[in-house]
């Protein structure tokens, strides 16, 4: 305690040297000079005062006619007066505290988790829209309305949490994890939906479970032909319709068609070669804008360049918007080649084994295959003929069929 | 003076020396210093002058009322 008081109060080491220090000591006293840490060094003492202390001294020194010369200042009073002389760098210090006090009123990152089938792109183009960016106060930022904006606009978000930690902005999310029932296909009760063939082709293979079908297995149908009717007519005793009564169309129905496709390889090719010779440019930018620090053109015909930048990060969470890295340009050179028999093989190969993956992805299954491979100089050809079957239909709202309708049948219902 | 109960100190003009082991000195209600050295400090007292003898003796603060001695105490003799 006492030493925070001297601290605060500042005090000087000073060196005392002459005829009688201890007189000086014993006017030290009856002045009410305080003073501590005497210690002798032989010819000279040393010893700590106040600074109203020191000044008290002079007539003193004079009377006993030792001399006293500072040897340590000491105290907030000097430290003040110190960093007073240093006025850039107070002046730095100022600004350096007032920028980060502003800077931390922004927000500088905004992360997203939790999101599976939503992307990151999608989520900040959101975010976007309502407004919320990075470098926009964070005053303006209702949390609340913006975790209830993303449960509403997207129904697949069934839980939202919003933080703000330091300048960054958090978004937990949680997707639902059962399917979505898709209700774009659901029939409007009073029209009926029809299942329309999607593809030209046969039919192999049909169960109905609500419809009237219009096909038979076996039978060739169109792109756009009805195959199950949602209008399933209601009969007169006479046979004749009365009236049709709507649904939505549901069947299991495989159309079996044909599909020819084939698969070109040209055997010479351009390589891409680095050449080894790369630039590294030093780049700075903040928010679209950028400063690449090279003044002279690349020298090279062809090159690729690639991009790795930082975000300036002070704490943990405290983000600002400045960016560096550095751009790699790497210069190439086109060396035509040739395929080998092999890596052709392995090529054509891989490219048809990409499609049939697509085509099981699909729900797509392949009956029949009957692939055959044409060499010649220049290029390899892969031909394929293939029998696939595939449920290739889709809801339509139902065409209302005209109703024969009968004055008299009419009257005798009423 | 011994029925008034006064305190001898004040009465009688009286040192008071507490010497904690034989590395601190607190002193009271003394006149002056008259040396000072690492070896040895005498003091002045009303009626007789106090002498600490020893090594690395300094002073750690110095008041009209008391002060304090740290080192190592060999002796105190009463000149």
């Amino acid at each position: 305690m006492l030493h925070w008081i001297q601290y605060i109060r500042g005090y000087v080491a000073v060196k005392v040297w002459g005829y009688s220090v201890e007189r000086l000591l014993n006017l030290c006293g009856n002045h009410d000079v305080l003073v501590w840490d005497i210690e002798d060094h032989g010819d000279y003492h040393t010893m700590h005062m106040s600074i109203a202390g020191f000044f008290a001294l002079k007539p003193l020194l004079k009377k006993t006619g030792t001399r006293a010369a500072v040897i340590g200042k000491y105290g907030m009073p000097f430290f003040v007066s110190k960093m007073l002389g240093r006025k850039l760098f107070v002046a730095g210090l100022a600004g350096c505290i007032l920028f980060w006090c502003l800077a931390s009123r922004f927000i500088w990152d905004i992360r997203i988790e939790g999101n599976f089938a939503l992307t990151e792109d999608v989520l900040m183009d959101y975010l976007e829209e309502q407004g919320i960016h990075t470098a926009m106060k964070k005053s303006a930022l209702e949390i609340a309305e913006l975790e209830q904006a993303l449960r509403e606009d997207y129904n697949l978000i069934t839980w939202t949490s919003v933080q703000l930690r330091g300048t960054t902005l958090l978004i937990h999310i949680k997707e639902n994890e059962m399917p979505v029932y898709d209700n774009r296909n659901k029939a409007d009760s009073d029209k009926g939906m029809d299942l329309v063939a999607e593809k030209e082709g046969v039919v192999t293979y049909i169960i109905t479970r609500s419809g009237v079908p219009q096909v038979a297995c076996g039978d060739t149908v169109q792109k756009g032909d009805v195959l199950v009717s949602g209008a399933v007519p209601v009969y007169n005793e006479d046979t004749t319709v009365r009236r049709y009564q709507y649904v939505q169309a549901d069947a299991d129905i495989t159309l079996s068609y044909a599909r020819n496709l084939s698969l070109e390889e040209e055997i010479a090719y351009d390589e891409k070669c680095y050449t080894g010779e790369s630039i590294e440019i030093p780049v700075v930018g903040t928010g679209e804008k950028e400063v690449a620090f090279r003044i002279r053109k690349v020298p090279y015909d062809f090159y690729d360049t690639s991009e790795e930048k930082k975000q300036v990060q002070l704490l943990d969470h405290l983000y600002l918007p400045v960016y560096y890295g550095k751009r790699t340009v790497q210069e190439y050179e086109i060396v035509p080649k040739m395929h080998t028999e092999e890596e052709m093989k392995t090529l054509l190969q891989g490219r048809w084994r990409k499609i049939i993956a697509t085509l099981n992805e699909k729900g797509v299954q392949i009956a029949e295959k009957n692939v055959t491979i044409k060499k010649n100089e220049k290029k390899w050809v892969l031909h394929a003929h293939m029998q696939l079957e595939e449920s290739a239909v889709k809801l339509t709202p139902t065409i209302t069929p005209p109703v024969e309708e009968n004055e008299e049948e009419n009257t005798q219902t009423d | 003076m011994e029925s008034l109960k006064l305190p001898k100190d004040t009465m009688l003009g009286a040192a008071i020396v507490t010497i904690t082991g034989n590395r601190e000195a607190f002193i009271e209600n003394y006149k002056g210093i008259l040396e000072y050295t690492t070896e040895s400090i005498v003091l002045q007292g009303k009626n007789a002058r106090i002498c600490f003898e020893g090594s690395g003796l300094s002073i750690d603060y110095y008041t009209n009322e008391d002060m304090k001695i740290s080192g190592k105490i060999d002796a105190l003799r009463y000149i």
